[in-house]
């Protein structure tokens, strides 16, 4: 039998087989049956009793020859190299292109494992895990390996390998193929540089760039945008790769909420295709001070499914050049109908009444606590209920007290403008809220912790009586709008509700549902459109789309009824 | 000897008995595939699935076919039902390997 004939078991009566092959038949089958077999060319080995083997006859032996020598070729043509591992890991032979002209591996690899020289690949951690795989005696597929030609040139391979075993079932080692895969690693490197160069020109823009799948969920984010997800607890917060965009616009909370829910109905309309382009501006609040955003969303079909491109450019600096100093007049920023914010010159002062009427030093020793926030419209600020934990003086916006009946649609019972402060109750002994307090008109307040508050009333003479003052007219309005809810009609209330914002906003334009004008005078949406629509008539107001303009004040204040005049006549 | 035994007493098992039997091969050699593939032929057009084949390879355990009594590979032996029997060759003779399951007077 020739060596390399590889068959599980040795056949030591085989060496003999050619000749004198009759002589051993004869002896081993005497039966009918078998011989007939024999003769007629349909038996392949003969079982030798003595020896406890089978004896291949001739023509048996030379097929099986045959195919393991084409076994061998073709195996040739799938792989560059053959090689044997011993029990340790270490090669113990190798044959194949190894030794010729790729010259990767020469006689020196004898002894050596995957972890040493010339494979410079594996790590501490790879080869334990590879170790690992090992002694479990499991295949090894695919194993890719960088390593150092003998040229010095680095070169890539493929290992595919299976433990093999003794007679004894005893572990001997490994053997297995080797493959060359350096030409496929340079082409995929290659392939990957147009890619990487696209990826680093995005990281380098200054703008945030994310990009989201049907669901709103992103998929990809520039590193701007993941820098801003780790800087800041607002709406952008959520540009970490897996996260929903969508989702938490939709949970945002606090000055974030109205933006929240508008930049999600933006992004579901794009992501459905009612529309091409949606584009937000909006304000940001965060310790180190108050920023712009401008947010795009765009469609992008990047492999066949839905998607969305947010980009977000931080536009505070333009903002800060384009507001215009001096007057301390505001400006409303509309988007999409939406009021976005107000811009005022940051935290001036005057601008809150209660607090332009305390002595400067009083002022100044009260500042500290003092921190600018914006108030956006829809915001809540207290439930019934709730632990006070700020107090608020508006510059610009307006807050609406809202007693909340179960049965009954919220009422209106007080409009705290930059005449006052909400959260009253803290000055008068209790810290719980008895109202629902809610922006109705966006803009900017100062605002102070209820700590710091209660420490700065008791110091602060001025303060006290400024805010038992108001207190009071706060009671003596509650006292004239119970009255003016009951025996007043509803167009008269509107005008004077008109009015009341008007004052408190300083500006003629802001923006109301009728929904919520209907509760702000407890009465229904239709009976706001008839006030609304006669109003309008008289060329009062304008009023479309819950945006309303006073056209003509003292118009509206003779369509007012007196307790208009008399709530401010208290306040003067 | 057994196959004598078999050859006579061949009787019909129903056509649901399973018959259980072991072919003795000798790796991939001419016969031995020949033989595999025939009897593979036979199994699915007279036995579907009312049967359990085990093929031993006798390079890899020829002590197992020593103990089974086996000469010459390839070689067919029916263990059950009973009587066991012993077809030699490549079973290219449909007729005799169906004759010796015992399972020619069910498909005629």
């Amino acid at each position: 039998m020739k060596s390399d004939l590889r068959l599980p078991n040795p056949y030591p009566s085989s060496t003999n087989a050619a000749r004198g092959f009759e002589k051993v038949i004869l002896r081993l089958v005497k039966s009918g049956p078998e011989r007939r077999a024999i003769e007629a060319g349909q038996v392949d080995a003969v079982m030798d009793t003595a020896s406890g083997t089978a004896v291949l006859l001739p023509e048996a032996q030379r097929a099986l020859i045959e195919r393991k020598a084409r076994f061998h070729q073709l195996s040739r043509l799938a792989y560059d190299w053959f090689w044997e591992q011993d029990d340790l890991y270490r090669f113990v032979s190798h044959t194949g292109a190894a030794n010729g002209s790729s010259g990767i591996f020469d006689e020196s690899i004898i002894g050596r494992t995957l972890r040493d020289p010339p494979f410079d690949s594996m790590s501490e951690a790879d080869w334990g895990a590879h170790r690992r795989l090992l002694e479990w005696r499991a295949a090894v597929r695919d194993l890719e390996l960088r390593c150092t030609d003998r040229a010095g040139e680095v070169r890539w391979v493929s290992i595919n390998g299976e433990p093999t075993f003794d007679e004894q079932d005893q572990f001997k080692g490994y053997r297995g193929t080797m493959r060359d895969i350096t030409l496929r690693k340079q082409l995929e490197a290659l392939a990957q540089k147009p890619l990487r160069l696209a990826c680093d020109t995005l990281d380098a823009l200054a703008v945030q760039v994310c990009v989201l799948d049907a669901a709103g969920t992103v998929i990809s984010a520039n590193k701007p945008a993941g820098a801003f997800a780790a800087g800041s607890r607002s709406i952008g917060a959520v540009v970490r790769e897996g996260a929903n965009f969508l989702e938490v616009c939709d949970k945002a909370r606090g000055s974030d909420r109205v933006d929240g829910v508008a930049i999600a109905a933006g992004i579901r309309q794009v992501i459905a295709g009612d529309s091409p382009l949606f584009h937000h501006e909006y304000v940001c609040n965060s310790p180190a001070g108050r920023s712009w955003f401008n947010l795009t969303v765009t469609a992008f079909s990047g492999d066949g499914a839905a998607r969305v491109v947010v980009s977000r450019e931080n536009v505070t600096e333009r903002k800060r050049v384009e507001r215009i100093p001096g007057d301390g007049a505001t400006r409303v920023v509309v988007s999409r109908g939406n009021v976005a914010g107000h811009m005022d010159a940051e935290g001036e002062p005057a601008a809150n009444r209660l607090l332009a009427a305390l002595p400067r030093k009083d002022y100044r020793r009260l500042r500290a606590g003092l921190e600018p926030v914006t108030l956006t419209y829809g915001e809540v600020l207290y439930e019934p209920g709730d632990p006070i934990r700020h107090v608020y003086f508006p510059n610009n916006c307006v807050v609406s007290l809202l007693e909340t009946l179960k049965e009954h649609e919220a009422l209106e019972v007080g409009l705290v403008g930059r005449e006052g402060m909400v959260g009253i109750p803290l000055a008068l002994g209790t810290d719980v809220s008895s109202v629902r307090a809610l922006v109705q008109g966006s803009g900017t307040a100062m605002r102070m912790e209820s700590a710091h508050f209660h420490k700065a009333f008791k110091q602060c003479l001025p303060l006290q009586r400024e805010l038992y003052r108001y207190a009071n007219t706060k009671l003596s309005q509650a006292r004239q709008s119970a009255a003016c809810n009951r025996f007043h009609g509803v167009e008269a209330r509107l005008a004077r509700w008109l009015l009341m914002t008007r004052d408190r906003m300083g500006m003629n334009d802001f923006r109301l549902t009728q929904e919520l004008l209907g509760s702000m005078l407890g009465v229904l949406r239709g009976a706001v459109t008839k006030a609304a629509g006669a109003l309008q008539q008289r060329k009062l107001i304008s009023y479309s789309r819950g945006n309303i303009r006073i056209l003509d004040g003292n118009g509206l204040e003779a369509a007012a009824c007196r307790c208009y005049q008399i709530a401010r006549s208290l306040h003067s | 000897m057994r196959r004598k035994k078999t050859k006579r007493g061949a009787s019909a098992p129903a056509v649901t008995t399973v018959v259980v039997m072991r072919l003795y091969i000798a790796n991939s050699a001419p016969n031995s595939v020949r033989a595999v593939a025939n009897l593979a032929a036979i199994c699915e057009e007279h036995l579907k699935d009312n049967f359990k084949l085990e093929v031993i390879d006798v390079l890899e355990y020829p002590l197992r076919a020593l103990a089974d009594g086996i000469l010459v590979t390839p070689s067919l032996a029916k263990v059950s039902p009973l009587p066991a029997a012993k077809i030699v060759g490549n079973l290219s003779d449909k007729k005799s390997v169906i004759h010796a399951l015992g399972i020619s007077e069910s498909v005629e």
